[in-house]
């Protein structure tokens, strides 16, 4: 028998010994803890928003076995991140690697510690593609799928590759059913933010909207086939001080077509908080600008 | 590279299977069993076993009936000895150390899932610990596997990259998760149960 196979598993248990010396258990939720990937020798952590129920007393579990006590930094619920920060020196952060590096079929491991040990599934990367937009408005640099199986505990953790650098953080939440990561250069801009400001700004509307087709006529006048129907105006929101009414039709948002409900968490971005934009909306079959000052995202 | 893989591990599923039996318990269903010793010393599951009287096909064929030399429900272990003639050179699994498993390690699991003859899952180590998540809490170490265990592939051999012996396939955890008993824990278990039987 050669020694390929044996090679491999080798190699494959070398990967999550090196990556695994920088993930944590994050103990921030009544039920099984989630896990965290070192990412600064000082203390930071970084891990799956919605692993983290608590701002404080998070109970971190340390590689070599320690313990300590995690605060909040911020997070990001639209990309599912969120950074914590522990008294720490010396500590081993995870060596990263760029999607751009990523192929579909790469070997992918994804590694936990929701428990004392490391553990690990193996797997491939299913699906690359460039950027993409989370259910929740989120930007992820990009589209990073694998068919690893997320044991419970799992989420926060990291996808690895096979020379066991990090590819992303591993969340169950941002699709259900589907293994997605949060690509490294996502994490990086997101920690980057959470340190300066806390928290990354989303605008905010107050709307429920569907996508309906806008009569021929219209349709030809202004040159969009759809546009987003409310459904509900949310009593106190920016939209509602608008005077924005449940069953008006917003086809664009400061000059920018509004054709689907993507078109619109894109142009709700952080830049445009506080600001006072054009909605131009149909109203009774009669087209209408109406100005909106666009809220923050709680 | 690819294609020496495929011939490892052919060759491992080659050699593993002669050491991989067919327990009938006289009920519907049945399982696995791993051949620990060449004189007929047969390790299975306590739950493969029930109460009924036992069958075991070997992988030529032949079929012998057996007696139960021990049953622990707890552990979830059994050992069998077959009884017949011509039982003096049986083939045997090669041990591995199952106390240096790490996750991330290369393993196959073969048995009879469905009743399927000799088929064979391989994935990897999740993890090995006495405290692994949906495993009874009895102090004993347990093996967390990404693989796909089925009903039927209960007490065969889970092998190491090189072949080795180092568990018994025992409790399914989800479509993607099964749970073995490790060499060691079984090598306890033969050890407590067997004085005065066996040797």
């Amino acid at each position: 028998m050669s020694q390929t196979l044996t090679d491999l598993s080798t190699a494959l248990a070398a990967a999550v010994e090196t990556a695994g010396a920088s993930v944590v258990r994050v103990e921030a939720r009544r039920r099984m803890p989630a896990s965290g990937i070192v990412w600064s020798a000082d203390g930071l952590i970084v891990t799956a928003h919605h692993v983290v129920e608590q701002d404080d007393n998070i109970g971190i579990g340390l590689p070599d076995g320690g313990s300590a006590t995690a605060s909040l930094v911020g997070r990001d619920p639209s990309t599912d991140l969120a950074l914590l920060r522990i008294q720490a020196r010396g500590l081993r952060p995870a060596p990263w690697i760029d999607a751009g590096a990523l192929k579909v079929g790469h070997l992918a491991l994804a590694l936990g510690r929701p428990n004392e040990s490391i553990m690990a599934t193996l797997g491939i990367v299913s699906a690359l593609s460039k950027g993409w937009r989370t259910p929740a408005g989120g930007e992820l640099d990009t589209y990073l799928q694998s068919d690893v199986v997320m044991y419970p505990g799992f989420s926060g953790g990291p996808l690895v590759s096979a020379a066991g650098e990090v590819m992303g953080v591993n969340s169950s939440a941002l699709l259900r059913g589907v293994s997605l990561a949060i690509p490294a250069a996502t994490v990086q801009q997101v920690v980057e933010t959470l340190l300066t400001h806390g928290r990354v700004r989303r605008g905010y509307l107050g709307v429920s909207a569907q996508v309906v087709r806008l009569p021929a006529g219209l349709a030809q006048q202004i040159d969009q086939e759809t546009g987003l129907l409310l459904g509900s105006v949310e009593p106190g929101s920016p939209a509602e001080r608008a005077g924005l009414f449940m069953g008006d039709t917003i086809v664009t948002l400061d000059g920018q077509p509004v054709r689907h409900l993507d078109d619109l968490l894109a142009l709700l971005s952080g830049e445009r908080v506080g600001a006072s934009v054009t909605v131009r909306i149909v109203r009774g079959g009669q087209v209408t600008d109406v100005p909106v000052t666009i809220g923050e995202q709680a | 590279m690819l294609s020496e893989l495929n011939s490892d591990l052919e060759e491992i599923v080659t050699r593993v299977r002669r050491s991989l039996v067919h327990v009938h318990n006289g009920r519907r269903g049945a399982g696995s069993g791993t051949i620990w010793h060449a004189d007929g010393l047969i390790v299975t599951n306590a739950h493969v076993v029930g109460h009924g009287p036992i069958k075991v096909e070997l992988p030529d064929g032949r079929t012998f009936p057996a007696q139960i030399l021990a049953r622990d429900v707890e552990q979830d272990l059994a050992a069998l000895r077959l009884e017949g003639i011509g039982l003096a050179d049986l083939p045997t699994i090669q041990l591995g150390d199952s106390r240096m498993l790490r996750p991330g390690e290369w393993v196959v699991a073969l048995g009879y899932p469905w009743g399927v003859e000799g088929a064979a899952t391989a994935g990897i180590v999740i993890g090995m610990s006495a405290r692994q998540p949906e495993t009874p809490g009895n102090g004993r170490d347990w093996i967390s596997l990404s693989l796909h265990l089925r009903p039927g592939h209960s007490g065969g051999p889970l092998v190491d990259a090189q072949g080795r012996l180092v568990g018994i396939n025992t409790m399914i955890n989800g479509p993607d998760v099964g749970v073995a008993i490790p060499t060691h824990v079984a090598i306890a278990f033969l050890k407590g149960a067997l004085v005065g039987h066996y040797r």
